[in-house]
């Protein structure tokens, strides 16, 4: 394996991939904290990228300042749909299998909800050619690296915001023992409020991240969904650190793949594998130790 | 055989019905009784249609029809099942997350392979040169009798769920499906038994897909998408998870009403057809997930008949 391999693949992964860490935090954020597998957030990647192109195309705004409208308006749409859908479900005892299909169902009406809206087509940012700086001998979009920034400065505020505030402290103890939370003057609406705005945040940068990439179309957070879930749940269990090593480890290992078998679907494909394989070693585990 | 009476839009409707009961009534298993949520239905069903495809036309065989479709077809059915028990091994001692992830997993494995294995399957561009095993004069006819056939085999798994739904077995994935660890600790293999329920359950998938497969002659990567599972999820959500006729009744409630009443019978724009209704099922299939699982979540034909009698029996 040449250094050329490895320093193209680092590079690549970290850049290429950086939505990806992004979704997954605030996707594992919401999954730690409220125990639910939100399907439904693969749309809300899809929503931040078609409004991050909408304020774009519409307002002729440039991608930079694009950013926090976009972010605002997913974490709002986020918090709508937990006041909307899962917080009735909550209180009708609906079980975490219904949840997850609920979730489902609500991911199926927004992706093909939103094409009324949107339109059918895929859809563009209207952007100047992005400024390529070269990161080791390979080019990278100034977009890119601004993706890298987002990821680094939002884990950074996550974990200040989650270890150290006040609220921090109470979304812990809220995840903890809800019962005990409550009974402690902890307001549990508006922590978990802020928990699914947050989440929100995060998803919606991550969407506007890969539309600006590429392109925008209604399926564009789905075929994200499966790698989100799986480092989610793998890196999850470390907590928010964890959730970033194994991002950037996944992103690092579809890079060299693509890079190596020539086709980025066999990458996905061979991380599928691995991830099963991890999940059902830690699940065996689990049930052992439950069984002692 | 006079078929001029009936549309050839409603034989194609009929069959999209008859077949999506017939992956409605699997999942009824694997979900309804045994609580387990294969969200890759698509996986297992779009492997047999391809698994039967690469066969049927790849190989070279010494023998005609019938016995092509035949041996194909129940090499197809054969690999599903295969896969299933891979699948159910992967995911049987996982939570409610990791089965997600699994079968989530697997239909995307499938997606991938036949997009990328374009020598075998015709990557993105497809694979034609399916055809009915027979052939008994116009194309309506063949089609007509493909659907008789398809809704037979459909018939068949009917009874094999109504039968499990009496057998110790099926008490046994009940069982399952209530309390594991109870069903375990009574000495009962959960494991054995989820294994066995996921191999069968795939293998009638991918038999079902094969069968789709003869009758759209052209398979296309497009069509194993997640709208496959949400059909037969929204159609057993609809009618009742535990109950055998919930599969049927919510089945021909919703891919009934849009594949066969708005696609034949309203008076719709043309253009309407193409996009906006399709994608108006979707939404609308989405939507009815929503509202079942929050407003009646036993679906239309509510809890078993054996939880009914218990009820009564117990003066609750």
């Amino acid at each position: 394996m040449d250094l050329d391999f490895i320093t193209q693949s680092l590079v690549i992964g970290l850049t290429e991939n950086a939505p990806l860490v992004l979704a997954a935090i605030g996707f594992a954020l919401l999954y730690r904290l409220t125990g639910l597998i939100n399907v439904a957030y693969s749309e809300t990647i899809t929503l931040g990228a078609y409004f991050g192109m909408w304020l774009n195309t519409t307002y002729g705004l440039d991608f930079y300042t694009i950013l926090i409208p976009t972010g605002l308006l997913t974490g709002l749409l986020s918090v709508a749909t937990y006041l909307a859908i899962f917080r009735p479900a909550k209180r009708r005892n609906v079980g975490t299998l219904e949840m997850i299909i609920v979730s489902f169902g609500l991911s199926i009406f927004l992706r093909h909800g939103l094409q009324f809206v949107f339109g059918y087509p895929v859809r563009f940012y209207d952007v100047p050619p992005p400024d390529t700086i070269m990161i080791l001998g390979v080019g990278v979009t100034s977009f890119r690296l601004l993706a890298v920034a987002s990821v680094a400065l939002l884990s950074l505020l996550l974990w200040v915001f989650i270890q150290r505030s006040r609220y921090g402290l109470q979304i812990r103890a809220l995840a903890n023992d809800e019962d005990l939370a409550q009974v402690s003057g902890i307001r549990p609406l508006a922590v978990t409020t802020l928990i699914w705005f947050v989440a929100g945040v995060a998803g919606g940068l991550a969407g506007a991240f890969y539309g600006v990439g590429s392109n925008v179309s209604a399926l564009l957070g789905w075929r994200q969904f499966l790698l989100i879930l799986m480092v989610a749940l793998v890196g999850g269990s470390w907590g928010l650190g964890g959730v970033i090593l194994v991002g950037v480890g996944t992103s690092v290992a579809l890079a060299a793949m693509a890079l190596q078998f020539d086709q980025s679907l066999y990458a996905q494909l061979v991380l599928i594998v691995a991830f099963v394989v991890v999940l059902k070693v830690r699940g065996t585990r689990l049930t052992e130790t439950a069984k002692v | 055989m006079n078929l001029d009476w009936l549309d050839a839009f409603l034989i194609t409707g009929l069959f999209q019905v008859v077949m999506v009961i017939g992956l409605a009534l699997l999942l009824h298993l694997q979900l309804g009784l045994t609580r387990i949520a294969n969200f890759g239905v698509v996986g297992f069903w779009g492997l047999g249609m391809y698994a039967f495809g690469v066969l049927y036309v790849k190989v070279d065989w010494a023998f005609g029809e019938p016995w092509q479709f035949l041996v194909c077809a129940a090499a197809a059915t054969v690999v599903a099942g295969l896969a299933g028990l891979l699948v159910g091994w992967l995911i049987a001692d996982l939570n409610t997350d990791g089965v997600l992830v699994g079968t989530l997993g697997f239909a995307t494995a499938v997606q991938i392979l036949a997009t990328t294995q374009d020598d075998l399957t015709g990557g993105a561009r497809g694979m034609g040169g399916l055809g009915f095993p027979y052939d008994i004069g116009r194309v309506k006819d063949n089609e007509f009798l493909w659907l008789v056939i398809t809704a037979a085999v459909v018939v068949a798994i009917l009874m094999y769920a109504w039968r499990v739904h009496r057998s110790p077995y099926g008490r046994l994935l009940i069982a399952v499906g209530g309390n594991e660890p109870l069903a375990r600790s009574l000495g009962k293999s959960t494991f054995r038994a989820k294994l066995w329920l996921f191999a069968v359950g795939s293998a009638g998938m991918g038999l079902l897909g094969a069968m789709n497969g003869v009758m759209v002659h052209y398979l296309d990567v497009g069509n194993i998408g997640v709208g496959v599972t949400l059909a037969a999820m929204v159609g057993l959500i609809l009618g009742g998870t535990a109950r055998v006729w919930g599969a049927v009744v919510g089945v021909i409630l919703t891919v009934g009403l849009f594949d066969i009443v708005i696609q034949s019978y309203l008076p719709l724009p043309k253009e309407w057809y193409t996009q906006a209704i399709p994608v108006l099922r979707e939404a609308a299939f989405g939507l009815t997930l929503m509202i079942v699982l929050l407003f009646r979540p036993l679906g239309l034909l509510g809890d078993m008949r054996r939880d009914k009698l218990m009820g009564k029996i117990h003066g609750r």
